[in-house]
Parts: structure tokens; sequence; C-alpha cells
């Protein structure tokens, strides 16, 4: 009872110190959601976001839900069970969020994994936070033991796609058919899968002894499709392939400015 | 009605002291390895929320949860280990039904024999009994056991080689080792893989210790080089690797894919994570060997307890610091059970471990009491005559005397193999309070 009510206070005053930070800072927030592959995705992303020098900064674990996307975003650990932990880190998230000064001021894009295990759940997140680019990876029942039937999963991410701005952007997986009608409802879309619809392709997948090597085929806006060079990655799975494909859109669709390049120098 | 299978098959001797000193009031038990710790709290309440949501009562994928799965292929990654969550990560009961799943899915006619260190767990020659097969010992040699103890206890390479045949069909290394407490080097592990590349048998690697490994500073040194040597070899490739990526001081031969179709890896969370009770473990290995060890594990368990797989994804995402605290407890115990026996050098020479809860020591001749001598002589010309018999041996009889007369229960070593003869295993996974009043009995037991 007194564990409800103190959670209950902890996720109130981190929603807020979290909603003040991004009036604040306005980052651009880029969410990975669905029910499998969000972590690797998520890494991906990331990683192609450095490469490009942009200053970037991603959930630490897995925290991804009403708790977790808060922290996340205040760049704050958990306090686990500890009471006077989580004291201090609520003083904490009060200060980012009003210190001019903070550190995490400087973070100009956030990669977010978002998690939903019950269906009120995705109006939350979305009152905290809104995307800017959205990456879905596979709607499917596995972790959903609160829902009705897959539709009913896929009509949370709808309102994920929804809330998505007018020049916002969509990474959708169109192996996944849910994902794939989630199309309709977006502004800008870039797919990717094996799917010969997706924007980013991939073909000709080959285990080798310590990886896999993929071909990625894009379709250029002329309908043309241009054949990027093999890739060989050292992990086993689709959803690292996957993951790759969304690492190779990060890079191509977003070019840092000169303003963002001199910003992460001094970062 | 024969039994011809289970009448081969003993109960571990373990449990056989953990049953006879629970006749005996008072009794200090250094025997069983089990953790002092209890679950950490956040372990507990993660189960306890699933439970309240509902979500336990069902069979979960054979496989285990989908989001475990995946937190372990995420676990696996910073260490260096790379499977597929879908296909290559199986969540079992425990280790042991790991190690149980993958034997029997190995041996057949043409390949049952199984190679086991001596000394090393006390149950896996009766799981490769159970699943049809033959342990064939390889004795490990114990160094030097001089005040240095640096050489600590030695794979017998030569022997190795000998006890290889056809019919091998598997090595099961238990690294870092129960009940020595070694960790074997890099490069004997290496040697076994090529070895075991050439002869066409798998390796099951048991790394349920491999979170308590002390003297890190010593240990990471001598081996941080080799792992950057093997990742330089990677080259460029690896970039994706190292996302996450923490410096490990242990070495798997997991961590090398070009082994992975020959290594079958088992973790525990039993003692890593204080969760003996829970019953839940992984193994990982490639898809090819996977998609067969799944059809023995869903015979034998359908799936591992759901609740304790929701637990083991609390204790994997959020537990590390706990299990540090685990670690630097044990170090600390292993640092004051060695005192004791250094106080106890005319009767126990031991090697220092590296890891794990145990330790080893000899019992040293001035330490054999008449009767335990007098009983192990007269007792040779019985065992000659029809064979071994572990209760006849000098360390059943001693553990067996210090059970009755000073109520410390131990293992006797030569429940661990013919080479553990002469041993008793001491755990210092109990609490501090335990172990002095246990040492303290001892002492008085020699008349200290």
């Amino acid at each position: 009872m007194i564990t409800n009510f103190l959670k209950t206070i902890v996720q109130f005053f981190l929603k807020w110190f979290a909603k003040i930070y991004l009036w604040r800072v306005k980052p651009h927030i880029i969410v990975i959601a669905g029910t499998t592959g969000r972590h690797w995705i998520k890494e991906a992303v990331a990683d192609a976001l450095k490469e490009k020098n942009f200053p970037v900064r991603a959930n630490k674990k897995n925290f991804n839900a009403e708790i977790g996307l808060p922290l996340s975003i205040l760049g704050l650990p958990s306090g686990e069970g500890n009471f006077w932990q989580w004291l201090k880190i609520l003083w904490q998230g009060l200060n980012i969020c009003v210190n001019p000064r903070s550190n995490l001021r400087k973070s100009a894009y956030i990669v977010l994994e978002m998690a939903i295990d019950r269906p009120d759940n995705m109006n939350y997140l979305l009152s905290i936070v809104k995307p800017r680019t959205l990456v879905l990876t596979t709607i499917t029942m596995i972790y959903a033991e609160n829902f009705e039937n897959l539709d009913e999963i896929a009509l949370e991410y709808k309102k994920l796609v929804k809330a998505l701005p007018w020049d916002g952007l969509a990474i959708l997986n169109f192996d996944d058919e849910r994902v794939k009608k989630l199309a309709e409802f977006c502004g800008r879309v870039i797919s990717y899968g094996f799917s010969e619809e997706a924007d980013f392709q991939v073909k000709n997948v080959r285990k080798v002894l310590d990886g896999q090597e993929i071909e990625i085929s894009v379709n250029q806006r002329s309908n043309q499709r241009r054949s990027a060079s093999i890739i060989k990655i050292n992990r086993f799975g689709n959803h690292h392939i996957y993951a790759v494909l969304v690492k190779e859109i990060i890079k191509e669709h977003f070019k840092i400015s000169t303003l963002d390049f001199f910003k992460s120098l001094s970062h | 009605m024969s039994f011809s299978r289970t009448k081969i098959i003993k109960l571990s001797p373990i449990k056989q002291m953990e049953l006879l000193a629970s006749k005996i009031p008072d009794v200090i038990s250094l025997a069983q390895g089990v953790p002092s710790f209890d679950t950490p709290e956040i372990i507990k309440k993660a189960a306890l929320k699933a439970l309240n949501r509902g979500v336990v009562a069902k069979y979960s994928l054979t496989y285990g949860l989908p989001e475990l799965r995946e937190t372990i292929e995420q676990k696996l990654a910073e260490e260096d280990m790379y499977y597929d969550f879908e296909k290559e990560i199986i969540v079992t009961a425990g280790s042991i039904e790991a190690i149980t799943a993958s034997l029997i899915s190995i041996i057949d006619n043409k390949k049952n024999e199984v190679i086991l260190f001596s000394p090393s767990y006390t149950s896996y020659p009766e799981a490769v009994k159970v699943a049809g097969g033959q342990p064939v010992f390889v004795n490990l040699i114990e160094g030097g056991l001089a005040l240095s103890q640096s050489k600590g206890w030695q794979i017998d390479f030569k022997n190795l080689e000998r006890k290889v045949n056809s019919r091998t069909a598997a090595i099961i290394i238990c690294n870092p080792n129960n009940p020595t407490g070694t960790i074997f080097p890099k490069e004997d592990l290496l040697k076994i893989a090529e070895l075991a590349w050439k002869r066409k048998f798998f390796i099951i690697c048991d790394e349920v210790y491999k979170d308590f490994v002390y003297d890190t500073r010593n240990y990471a040194d001598l081996h941080a080089d080799l792992i950057k040597e093997t990742q330089s070899a990677r080259g460029s490739a690896s970039d994706q690797r190292n996302t996450g990526q923490r410096e490990s001081a242990f070495f798997s031969l997991a961590q090398l894919p070009e082994l992975r179709k020959i290594v079958i890896r088992v973790f525990s969370l039993s003692k890593a994570y204080a969760m003996t009770g829970w019953r839940i473990g992984f193994l990982h290995s490639d898809e090819e060997n996977v998609k067969e060890i799944i059809k023995v594990h869903d015979a034998l368990v359908t799936c591992a307890p759901v609740i304790s797989q929701y637990a083991a994804m609390a204790a994997l995402d959020f537990a590390d610091q706990e299990i540090e605290e685990f670690r630097q407890k044990y170090q600390a115990r292993r640092d004051l059970i060695c005192q004791h026996l250094d106080e106890l050098s005319d009767f126990f020479s031991y090697q220092k471990p590296q890891g794990s809860y145990f330790v080893f020591p000899r019992i040293t001749r001035s330490a054999r009491g008449s009767d335990i001598e007098r009983g192990s002589r007269a007792d040779l010309m019985t065992r000659r005559a029809r064979g071994s018999s572990q209760r006849e041996s000098v360390s059943w009889r001693f553990a067996i005397d210090l059970l009755e007369k000073a109520h410390v229960a131990v293992v006797p070593g030569i429940a661990f193999g013919p080479s553990g003869e002469n041993h008793i295993r001491m755990s210092f996974g109990r609490s501090e309070k335990d172990i002095n009043e246990a040492m303290k009995r001892i002492k008085e037991y020699f008349s200290i």
C-alpha cells in the first residue's frame, strides 16, 4: 500500500521533471517501439548518430516504461527498492530540469526505447514524450498478456504513429503486416525488411562462421534499386539484420548541420 | 523390474552428507554449495509482480520467455558472446538440466564416453549415466603446495589425449572448477578446443561460478592481453560488438565464434544471484546443436518454471551490484577460511581457490587418526577384492569422523572423482559466523 503510494509520487514527479526538461531543451526524440528487437535497434541508431558526430544519448538498460522512460530522458539511474535513493534521484531530477548548465542539455538527440504491456500505457508515455522520428519493429503477442489480440496492440502503436509531427519520420518494418498498415497514418515513411516493397531491403543473407553476410538494396525515389555493398555483421539472428538496416537508414537520412558539428566538438 | 539404468546411478554424496548431518543436532554444514545470502529483493519483487499480474500460471514457450532470452542475449554480448535469442538460447531448469539435456542429445551408441576432470562436480558422472553414457575420468594434477601456491590444479594433457578415442562424445569443463576453485587458463582451454575439433567431440562449458573470480587484478592482468589479442585479430569487423561491452577478465570458449558448433555453454543463476531454489539457468550454442537439445528439454521439463523466468529477467537486468557485493563477501570469506587452514597446516595443505566458493584441502597424514588410517589399510585389501567404494575411502571416513566428533559437515573428496581422494571440500558460501565456528570445532577436533 505504502509502496504503491510512494511509487505513484515518484512516477508523478519524474513525469513532470522529464516534461519540463524536454520543453526547455527540445531535443530531437527518436523512439524505438514494437514488441521485439528494440534494444539492438536502439543501439544501432545511437551508434549511427555517434558515427556522424551527433550529440546523442540513449536509454540505459531497458528503462522503457512508466518510470524507466522519464529516468532515461533525465539520464538518471533507478533507485530500485531504496527510498532514500529515490529521494536523491528526485532531487537530481529537479536540478537537471531547472539547471541551465546541466551537461544533459547538450544531448540534442535522445534515442528512447518505448515499451507497453497494457492498453493505457501508450497514452501515459505519450503524455511525457512525443517522437520526432519513430522506428517500429514488430507487433506480436509475446510480451502482451494484457491485450485481447494483436489488433488491439496495433491500435496502441497507431497512437504513437499519429503522435508524429507533420515533418516527422516513421521507419517501419514492412515484414510485419500490422506495422506496414500503419504507414497509412504517417507523413514520411522509410520502410525496411526482407519484403520487396521495403525501401531498405535485405537480400542474400548468408550465415558464416562468425556472423552473417547480407546485401542491402536501397529503393531510390525514382523506383530504381541500387545495391549497397555486402555488409558483414558479427551477430546471429534476423533482429540484428533489422538493426543494420535501420542503422543504414539513419546514416543516410540524418545529415549533421555545421552548427551541430561544432556543438558536438565542444561536447 | 530391474532398474538396470538407475542401479548404477548414485545419490550425490553431497546430499548423502547433508542427510547424515540432518540427523545430528547442532551441525554446521560446510558441505552443500548453497549461498548464505537470500535472493536479492529486486528479484523477489519482480517475481511477486509477475505473480500478481497473473502471467506465471501458464507454460512459456519451450525455449523460454522471449523477453528473458533477449535479455540473456544482451548480457552475453556484454561478455563478448554472440548468440541469437530466437534460435540459440534455451532457458533451463538450472544448469544440471541443461547439462543432462545436452548429454542426452549428444550421446548415442557410437559415441557414448564423456570425459570428466577429476576432481570435478560430483553430479556430472551421474548425469552422464542418466544419459546412457560412460564417464571417463582425466585427473587434474595438484600443483606445488608451497606457499606461493601458484600452480593450482592442472590438466594432465597426456592423460587427456590418451583417453580421447572414437567413442568420445563430449568433455565437461567446470570453470571455475568445483571443488578446487581453479580457473583454467585460456591456453589450456584452447588446447582442449583444438583436440575436440580434431577428434570431433563437444565441449560442455559449465560456468556457473564465473561471477565469483577473486584477485581479479592479477587475473585480469594475465588475461586482458589475451582478450585484446583475440579482439584485434577480429579486426574492424568487430565494431558492432563493442557496443556496451565491458572488458571481462574471464575467458570462455563460447567467446570464439569459430568454436560455436562444438561448444555448449551452460550458466545457472543459482549461485551468482543466490537463487538455488528457483531452478533457473540457460544454455547457448549454435542453432544446429540447440535445435536438437530443445527436443530433450521439451521432453524433460516442457519449460523452465515461469515465475523463475520472470525473476531471472530482473536478476540479469538489475542485480549486477548485488553480484559484486556477493563476490566481495565471498572473497573475504575465502581469505578467512584460508587463514584458518593456515593455522591447521599440520593437518591440511591447500591450493588457494581463484574462483567459486569452495576450498579443497588435502588431508595430511597427521590429520588421519589411527582409526581412519587402519580402516583405510584394511579397506584397501577389500577394495582390491571387490572394487572401489566411496564409503571405504580415507576422505569419506575422515568426513564421517569429523561429522560425528566435531559436528562439522564437509564433502569427502572422493565424491569428486578418484583424484579427489585424500581431500575434503569446504564451502565458504556460508556466513563468517558459521565458518569461524566450524573451523573452531575442527581445531578442537585436532586438539589445537
